[in-house]
């Protein structure tokens, strides 16, 4: 029986369903009419199988994401354990400064955990993060855009993209929040040196950064 | 009060005169002129000195179509940034001139602001997720705590330079625009069929070099019109939808109700097609930006000056430097402080 409508999302809709007293999240992945039919279908085919994969991969190996029960690929629909609770970006303005260091900290080590295994999230953002109500700990979510890879841009780009929603939905808390995440990664991704070098590098691509013009500027002149 | 604004940042020498009474602000003359390539791309050197021919006329021009005198002015306004250095060096110095020896506050403007305040002012959203599609750039973005906040953007070519680049290495362009429309907009009609073509989006973020070299290695082993048709009609549908989701991801992360595009792909039928599409089914409002305040021009330097002017901003003639590399974020405007 439908519950109620979750979410939705930018390409799914996320249904909260009973089943014999039992609550899990379906998770169809909806038609977009601006996309041609064929890339339509292709793309929600793909990423419907890659988040199946991608969760059953990490839940077995003890990640905390919403265990995957069953997937529909015809119908791109996943089935998957229901996490209650609130999503990071709806309460990360009223968590106190402990709390919020250590969810910050918490999330690191997720992150890094999961990068581990060759996974990125390719989404990684507040609003894929649920604070579970029952045990008080940090659930990822949503890994259509994940993905396996051994690159350490990869990695780098979960952080990038954490970083820059952390910047445009609470510039003041950026700080605090990021350093102590940083942390977190560091402590459990043996690669977190390479991923934080690669992540400088990232910040240094976007348009018109002043200090890759100063960088090429010293390059050219004044370093052979 | 009357400001006068002075774009040069790129291909476009543009002039735009603003009028602002009793509280209600007027755009009176938008007078703009494009510096087009014989071949290749924009050479910045060659765009400057078009740019330095044309100025003293369309500044002779606006004033004498407005009947107002230099003396009549309330400010210089020029964009100061971001561009290329060459283009951006005449506007400057064209605006420091007139505010030194007319004794008019000399307003400097970021060119990113300016597209979208006058996107703003034309939609009269209050608190829109902005997309920014040019040649020059590819961002998302929203108002925070007295600045733009990029909330995604292209991590290495803008979508008008990735359509520019593909266009002319087949050997279409120049001229970029025929009648107002792409070349790629064209070669799109001879074909088709949609082939397959990387997508690459990250979170809210894109990129387009990797859709820009399989394009450019699949039109170079077509053989018919028709399948360079069908490449431009893939490519562009595939470039189009990855900007779509990441707006959509992000008008959904912001819980915004209004979406605005600016910058020149905004006249682009097809991108707004797919967008509105995408907002219909978030009950979300879009504005498009028409032609003649989309592109690069004049207009919306004034008017972004005009707003900075009422806040009391201003710099120093001798401190007006050119910033090539003046990011939105940098940018602290009071008027989004509210947000």
């Amino acid at each position: 029986m439908v519950e109620r409508i979750l979410s939705i999302g930018a390409e799914a809709i996320v249904y909260l369903v009973e089943v014999n007293g039992l609550k899990i999240v379906v998770k169809q992945r909806v038609s977009k009419p601006y996309r041609h039919i064929v890339f339509d279908n292709e793309f929600r085919l793909y990423r419907t199988k890659i988040e199946a994969k991608i969760l059953t991969d990490l839940y077995l190996n003890k990640i905390r994401v919403p265990a995957p029960l069953f997937v529909d690929l015809k119908n791109y629909i996943i089935a998957m354990e229901y996490i209650e609770g609130d999503k990071l970006i709806n309460i990360i303005n009223n968590l106190d400064k402990l709390h919020l260091e250590e969810y910050a900290e918490e999330l690191g080590e997720q992150i890094g955990l999961i990068h581990s295994f060759e996974i990125y999230h390719g989404d990684f953002t507040l609003g894929n993060v649920i604070l579970c109500s029952r045990d008080r700990r940090l659930y990822v979510i949503d890994f259509g855009l994940a993905g396996y890879s051994r690159d350490i841009e990869e990695y780098a780009i979960d952080l990038h993209l954490m970083r820059r929603n952390i910047l445009a939905i609470n510039p003041d808390l950026y700080n605090l929040f990021f350093n102590n995440l940083l942390r977190g990664y560091s402590k459990v991704f043996d690669k977190s040196d390479l991923v934080l070098k690669r992540l400088e590098e990232i910040k240094l691509r976007g348009r018109y950064v002043e200090e890759r013009l100063k960088r090429k500027l010293i390059g050219e002149k004044y370093i052979e | 009060m009357y400001v006068l604004g002075i774009e040069s940042t790129s291909h476009t020498f543009g002039v735009g005169l603003v009028e602002e009474r009793d509280g209600s602000i007027r755009i009176l003359v938008n007078l703009n002129e494009q510096y087009t390539p014989v071949k290749g791309g924009i050479h910045p050197r060659e765009a400057a000195l078009h740019h330095s021919r044309v100025a003293p006329i369309l500044i002779k021009k606006a004033l004498k179509e407005t009947g107002l005198k230099t003396s009549d002015l309330d400010g210089i306004a020029v964009a100061l940034g971001p561009g290329l250095g060459p283009c951006l060096r005449i506007g400057a110095s064209i605006a420091r001139f007139l505010a030194s020896y007319y004794d008019k506050p000399l307003i400097p403007v970021n060119h990113a602001v300016a597209h979208i305040e006058i996107g703003k002012f034309i939609s009269r959203f209050k608190d829109p997720v902005v997309l920014y599609v040019s040649g020059g750039n590819t961002l998302i973005a929203i108002q925070k705590k007295g600045r733009y906040r990029v909330f995604g953007e292209t991590l290495d070519i803008p979508l008008g330079n990735l359509f520019d680049t593909f266009v002319r290495e087949i050997g279409l362009a120049p001229p970029y625009l025929v009648n107002g429309k792409h070349q790629l907009d064209i070669c799109a009609e001879w074909g088709g069929k949609y082939i397959p073509l990387p997508y690459t989006v990250k979170g809210s973020d894109l990129s387009f070099s990797g859709l820009l070299t399989a394009a450019l290695s699949k039109a170079s082993k077509a053989s018919s019109r028709e399948e360079i048709g069908d490449i431009c009609l893939s490519l562009r549908e595939i470039a189009f939808n990855m900007v779509t989701e990441v707006l959509e991801r992000a008008l959904i992360l912001s819980n915004k109700e209004e979406i605005l595009v600016v910058g020149g792909v905004a006249a682009n039928r097809v991108l707004m097609d797919k967008i509105e599409h995408m907002a219909k089914q978030h009950n979300s409002k879009v504005s498009g930006t028409p032609l003649e305040y989309s592109g690069d021009n004049g207009a919306m330097i004034a008017y972004t000056g005009l707003l900075l002017l009422q806040n009391n901003i201003s710099v120093e003639p001798e401190r007006a430097f050119i910033k090539q590399r003046w990011r939105l974020d940098e940018v602290e405007l009071p008027w989004l402080r509210e947000f």
